[in-house]
């Protein structure tokens, strides 16, 4: 086992620090650059998820963009409903996405490989489309999630034009932070070890006495935990949350975020989060310059990110890791 | 050596907490104003609309945004408006209010335009009104009926310019109970505010039904869910079936039902009623399935050449819009860009997002336009037109005024009375352009 490289109390100050100067720059750079890191926050919570479940306890999941959905729906439902504060919403969202992990990884720790594949795969073709099928759930029209205006003292903090986007920017991003702190913590504590020795060998494990089907399920309601948070933050940057929010595609962007990072690597996902914000203004940029077709713009994000994702997985089989942090984790695998 | 590198990790992190704080405060805070002037410099005016051009929803609505451009590029070429030249970004949106919302952040904070204009969809409005209300961008002539968007102190910058769906479920009822009373009714609709929209107009004209099918948005191109909407009218055997979706759902309908050989009067509402997209879906045959039905439109039928604003802009269209077959959706994209000139003149010279939204408060009523309603702005009202005039469609697909001439049915989105009308509207301006 290799040693950390920072305390806990190290790294989280650092993640503060990190924090302020996020928070600092975003008094800076214009809406929409907030607004797009935003989204890489959002992204970088589902990323996490997908980090935590294939690169450390060994599972493939391709339904997490329907995870997101229960976490969507349930911050959405109980804020507009029962009126809950938007923070308590959220962490409703995480709590409905939490349960409905463990109820998939009771059933996720009996099978493996393609058959794990292939039924979280139903999972996010199916499960959105549920949300037609219930009145309470608005229907294809969605729910509403939109939490207002900044608080006065926020927008005192933030400065005279502390708009609802920079808000997002610092609910998301501060959530974004906390959890790589805690996942950071989480791995590297005897849950971690426990699913790093399943995922490595788990008979080997099985006979040091790791329970390896309770660390799969475990593995799997945390992933789920953050999925849905991410889910919730998803809907609060949208304003509403629909079926058509969580497409499957959105599962597989996030895994593909996952891969391009490296599935091993933390830091890696705040990258894979970049890349799938990026990927859709380039794409448009280019087929601009191009003078494409509607056909061609529409396509062209979808094509990049494949091309992308064959070239990393045939020359980078362990992600993009830039500098020397990087090439050590690398050689630490 | 172990200690001098904790030492140095510590100062390294205590280091970097200090510099962050110190640089939150440093910075200053950017000047963002919210309603600062985009869009207008002095040789241009750049504006936006998002539109279905991919997905289900796309055939025949992807030619309502390059129909607006022919229009103001026709404009551009006869000296712009007060000398600026009109600049339109079309922006996807595949009926999606997700990526609704996600294309107009970028036309708004990338793109910088003035003004959305002729945005569609309903959820899709819904979707970025709270973006659209924070930073007061004038959205005019949203392409959709949704009664809700008329109100104008919870959507202020927002115009509609179609009679509301209320409105025209209200004349249909009248229609109906002048020309099919005592006749089962059956309504297949769109299950979002479009839908309940109508069902709405529908209960307010005291209209019953012996079935009612809803379907959800974009479902209407699975062969099954069509399946069950002509055996749900099957059983129910209504005289009279009112189809309340976009044109691909209509499209659907009729192919289903005639396959099953189920045979009723169709209905169609003015959104999915529109023989060119439907044929565009379901092949040139299916001009044939729409042989006989009822149609509702605020505006002339695109085959009669004899009104002027349709020879006008069918003129236009040959020219700056080439090897795009005229209809329905290229006459509304035409006239709402007309709208939008009409519009931008009348804010003056001195053009900014607010002296547009009051030109439209103090003038709007006064626009030519090819619709034969009157436009309802004012300083209190957001609303555009306000009545129908039905038709039935020919064996080529045309729709035609029925008995020859357009009757108007004009109401409110309200409890208003259905009142008959002749249609009375400003004459088009030389070579269709804005001379207010």
């Amino acid at each position: 086992m290799r040693s950390r490289r920072f305390s806990p109390r190290q790294s989280a100050l650092l993640l503060f620090a990190l924090g302020i100067a996020l928070l600092a720059a975003s008094r800076v750079v214009d809406e929409l650059r907030t607004y797009q890191g935003a989204q890489v926050a959002v992204y970088v919570i589902a990323i996490a998820s997908i980090v935590l479940l294939t690169g450390y306890s060994g599972q493939i999941s391709l339904g997490h963009g329907a995870i997101m959905a229960l976490g969507g729906y349930g911050a959405a439902l109980s804020f507009t409903l029962w009126n809950f504060p938007f923070a308590l919403a959220i962490l409703f969202g995480t709590l409905v996405g939490s349960v409905g992990g463990f109820i998939l990884g009771v059933a996720a720790a009996r099978l493996s490989g393609p058959y794990l594949a292939g039924s979280t795969l139903a999972l996010a073709v199916g499960l959105p489309t549920l949300a037609d099928q219930f009145h309470i759930l608005g229907g294809e029209q969605g729910l509403n999630f939109d939490i207002g205006d900044p608080p006065h003292w926020m927008q005192k903090l933030g400065g005279d034009n502390f708009t609802q986007y920079k808000w997002f920017f610092w609910i998301t991003t501060s959530f974004a932070l906390v959890v790589i702190w805690a996942i950071t913590n989480l791995l590297h504590s005897s849950y971690g070890r426990n699913w790093k020795a399943g995922r490595n060998n788990a008979v080997a494990a099985g006979l040091a006495g790791i329970n390896i089907s309770q660390g799969k399920i475990l593995a799997f309601t945390v992933s789920s935990g953050l999925a849905s948070l991410s889910g919730a933050l998803f809907g609060l940057l949208l304003g509403l949350v629909t079926p058509t929010a969580f497409p499957l595609s959105l599962s597989f962007a996030i895994v593909t975020g996952a891969v391009l990072a490296g599935v091993g690597s933390l830091t890696g996902s705040i990258l894979g989060g970049v890349v799938l914000v990026a990927i859709p203004e380039l794409s448009g940029a280019l087929a601009t310059h191009l003078g494409g077709s509607q056909k061609m713009t529409a396509n062209l994000p979808g094509l990049l990110m494949s091309s992308l994702l064959i070239v990393v997985v045939l020359f980078m089989p362990h992600g993009v890791r830039i500098g020397k942090f990087g090439r050590q984790q690398q050689a630490n695998k | 050596m172990l200690v001098q590198s904790r030492t140095k990790r510590r100062k390294l992190v205590i280091g970097l907490v200090a510099a962050a704080t110190l640089l939150v405060n440093a910075l200053p805070a950017h000047a963002m104003n919210l309603y600062k002037q985009d869009g207008v410099t002095s040789s241009t005016i750049t504006l936006g609309i998002t539109s279905p051009l991919t997905g289900a929803a796309a055939p025949g609505y992807n030619k309502v945004p390059y129909a607006m451009q022919a229009y103001f590029n026709y404009v551009n070429d006869n000296g712009g408006v007060n000398g600026r030249k009109i600049k339109l970004i079309i922006k996807d949106d595949a009926y999606n209010p997700v990526l609704a919302k996600s294309v107009t952040n970028d036309l708004v904070l990338q793109n910088k335009v003035l003004a959305i204009v002729g945005s569609l969809g309903t959820a899709e409005n819904e979707a970025t009104t709270r973006f659209i209300n924070d930073h007061r961008i004038p959205r005019l002539f949203v392409n959709t009926g949704y009664s809700g968007f008329a109100d104008a102190s919870k959507y202020p910058t927002t115009y509609t310019v179609l009679p509301s769906y209320v409105m025209e479920a209200k004349v249909m009822g009248q229609y109906l109970q002048e020309n099919f009373a005592g006749k089962s009714l059956a309504i297949i609709y769109q299950d979002d505010d479009f839908g309940a929209d109508a069902l709405k107009g529908f209960a307010i004209a005291g209209t019953k039904f012996v079935a009612k099918i809803p379907y959800a948005s974009g479902s209407q191109a699975d062969p099954t869910v069509v399946g069950k909407w002509i055996s749900g009218l099957a059983q129910a055997k209504p005289d009279v079936t009112i189809m309340f979706g976009v044109s691909s759902a209509t499209a659907a309908a009729l192919g289903g039902a005639y396959k099953a050989g189920f045979k009723t009067q169709w209905l169609l509402g003015s959104v999915g009623g529109d023989g060119t997209t439907i044929a565009t879906v379901a092949g040139p045959t299916a001009l044939g399935l729409l042989y006989g039905a009822i149609g509702a439109s605020f505006l002339p039928a695109p085959s009669d050449s004899t009104d002027p604003y349709v020879a006008q802009f069918q003129a236009i269209n040959a020219q700056y819009n080439a090897g795009v077959a005229f209809d329905n959706n290229v006459l509304q994209g035409m006239n709402t860009a007309m709208l939008t000139v009409e519009a931008l003149r009348a804010a003056g010279s001195k053009l900014t997002r607010a002296s547009l939204l009051k030109a439209i408060a103090k003038s709007g009523s006064t626009f030519a336009s090819a619709g034969f309603a009157p436009l309802g702005y004012s300083a209190t009202s957001h609303v555009g037109y306000n009545g129908y005039w039905f038709g039935t469609y020919g064996p080529t697909g045309a729709i035609k005024p029925v008995g020859g001439s357009y009757t108007l049915y004009t109401t409110d989105s309200g409890s208003g009375a259905v009142v008959k009308t002749v249609s009375k509207r400003p004459a088009l301006p030389t070579k269709g352009l804005p001379n207010n």
